[in-house]
């Protein structure tokens, strides 16, 4: 994306953004809370105003594609809360998710998403409401298979899981990328851990963008480190 | 006492009906719509036309008056409430124009009585079916067929909302809009749809309720009530809950009446929307999300597996 400028109604949360997202890696922003990561997905996926600047896609401008048209082209876009359906089995939800396949396609685009998440296999019938945390959102990325996602977008997909089920669902982030040809757009709080697995990342500072570069470089970057390893030290012990 | 009984029942089941849209359309488009009981009087006057002037049972009316109900309802999304939504209207100019929308109902019924009357020569301001009904052993064809009506809605809603595609979306569009919208279902029609079935079921009603009472056109007035008492005592969130508070309300009011006009007389028989309306106060005081709402309807529901 170039230069974008985005917000809610008249507050203007993101600052002339210039991005680039390589087809076929794992992009990942970090930031302070508050940022704007959250915001800049949002935009991404058309849920935020816009007011100047350019998305593009593949050479097709995107600006102003309506998020289900976006659903269409292959862009999936996971909030960090409310990314799966509560009231619905997890076996509705992968249905759902194909809602724009037709019979024969959907079955076969829920059996690919259940061999990536074999996890889910047992637990067809239950509610999602129901599922823990790490259970909830390996559906959640589930029904983005289902979808032919080609783009992930992912809003803190980690939060609130145990380390160990963190390394899970980056091992399957990973995963998406080597096998599936995904391109996952990832944000975490879990910064460190979640560099340690892309290849590009974004800094964000008050809504602009601080730094951006390889993965490696960021982590090692000066600005990282004052931000972030106070707090990656507390969050791994 | 018995007939007492059969009345309780028989408004029950009309109540489930009218608070089953109700409970919908707030799910699917957030606004109470103040209309609803006038939709069934809307319902009960096409069922005393076709009585009147092609001589058929209102009974056998009840497919017409079922379609001509959802037409009804979704003209009143499109007219009454679109528009404000496309403009991004509150939620209090919502039901403000659903209001208006009944005044609107309300003087087309009351010139159409008059109507009416003038074609038929008689008086149609004020009439019932009570005489038309038929028996089953004993049994009053509107227990039978109101009940039948019930069943028959809850069996085609289960097996719409669970076993078809069209339903899951729709159970997925009342739950998270926005999601579904990103899932690329298209959530207008399930709106669409929500507003025909809360049309047709009320009008389906509203055939039926001659049976059991006189209308006039200011009945729905008297009725609106214990619509919106059973959807907000059942839980307004949840579509079951039109099922609880319907029978909860629709009996209560029918023994608190009786009970009343035994100590009291048959003056009291006015006041029965009391009881209505104090359950509707106290579930909006101590549990604004009624009794689907409760964190005990959850542990049911988890133990049935639903
Ligand atoms: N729906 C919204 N309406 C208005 N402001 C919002 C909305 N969502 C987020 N914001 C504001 O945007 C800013 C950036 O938030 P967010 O993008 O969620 O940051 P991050 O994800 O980096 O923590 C915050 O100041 C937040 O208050
Ligand atoms: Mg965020």
């Amino acid at each position: 994306m170039e230069k974008l400028n985005s917000g809610y109604g008249k507050l203007q949360i993101l600052f002339d953004i210039d991005l680039e997202v390589p087809k076929g890696e794992i992009t990942t922003i970090v930031g302070p809370n508050g940022s704007g990561k959250s915001t800049f997905l949002k935009s991404l996926f058309g849920l935020t105003d816009i007011y100047s600047g350019r998305v593009t896609y593949e050479g097709r401008d995107i600006t102003y594609t309506p998020p289900h048209e976006k659903t269409k082209m292959g862009i999936s876009y996971l909030p960090q809360t409310n990314n799966v359906f509560t009231n619905l089995t997890v076996r509705e939800n992968l249905r759902i998710a194909g809602y724009i396949l037709n019979g024969d396609e959907l079955e076969e685009r829920i059996n690919f998403a259940l061999e990536v998440f074999p996890e889910l296999r047992g637990i067809l019938d239950r509610k999602a409401g129901s599922l823990s945390g790490g259970q909830r959102q390996m559906l959640a990325m589930a029904t983005a298979l289902v979808r032919k996602t080609r783009i992930l977008m992912l809003d803190e997909p980690t939060a609130q899981l145990s380390p160990k089920l963190a390394q899970v669902i980056f091992d399957k982030i990973v995963e998406l990328r080597d096998n599936y040809d995904i391109t996952p757009i990832l944000v975490e709080q879990n910064a460190k851990r979640a560099l340690e697995i892309s290849d590009v990342g974004y800094m964000f500072v008050s809504g602009r963008v601080a730094y951006g570069g390889s993965a490696k470089s960021l982590l090692n970057h000066e600005k990282f480190q004052s931000y972030f390893l106070g707090v990656v030290g507390i969050e791994e012990c | 006492m018995i007939d007492v009984l059969i009345g309780a029942i028989v408004w029950s089941n009309l109540l489930v009906l009218l608070a089953l849209g109700l409970t919908m359309t707030y799910i699917t488009t957030g606004v109470p719509n103040f209309a609803q009981a006038s939709f069934a009087i809307v319902g009960s006057y096409i069922a005393l036309t076709l009585l009147r002037l092609i001589g058929l049972n209102p009974y056998l009316s009840i497919p017409v008056t079922f379609i001509l109900g959802g037409i009804l309802g979704i003209s009143t999304y499109y007219i009454a409430l679109k528009p404000l939504i496309k403009r991004k209207a509150s939620i209090e100019m919502l039901m403000i124009a659903t209001l208006a929308w009944d005044l609107i109902l309300f003087g087309i019924i009351g010139a159409y009585s008059e109507v009416l009357s003038a074609i038929t020569k008689k008086t149609e301001t004020l009439f019932v079916f009570t005489s038309l009904d038929f028996n089953i052993y004993g049994i009053p064809g509107r227990l039978v067929v109101s009940s039948l009506l019930v069943l028959l809605t809850i069996l085609g809603l289960y097996l719409l909302l669970y076993k078809t595609k069209f339903g899951i979306a729709l159970r997925a569009s009342m739950e998270n809009p926005s999601l579904a919208e990103a899932m690329g279902i298209n959530v207008e029609n399930t709106r669409l749809f929500s507003w025909f079935l809360s049309g047709a079921l009320a009008c389906m009603a509203g055939s039926v309720l001659p049976y059991l009472q006189e209308i006039i056109p200011q009945t729905g007035y008297f009725i609106v009530v214990s619509i919106f008492a059973a959807s907000i005592v059942g839980g307004l969130y949840h579509i079951v809950g039109a099922l609880v508070g319907g029978y909860i309300i629709g009996v209560s009011e029918s023994l608190f009446t009786y009970i009343l006009s035994i100590l009291l007389g048959p003056g009291v028989l006015v006041y029965s929307k009391v009881i209505s309306l104090l359950m509707m106060i106290v579930t909006i005081l101590l549990h604004p999300r009624g009794i689907t709402g409760t964190e005990m309807w959850r542990r049911v529901e988890r133990w049935l597996n639903l």
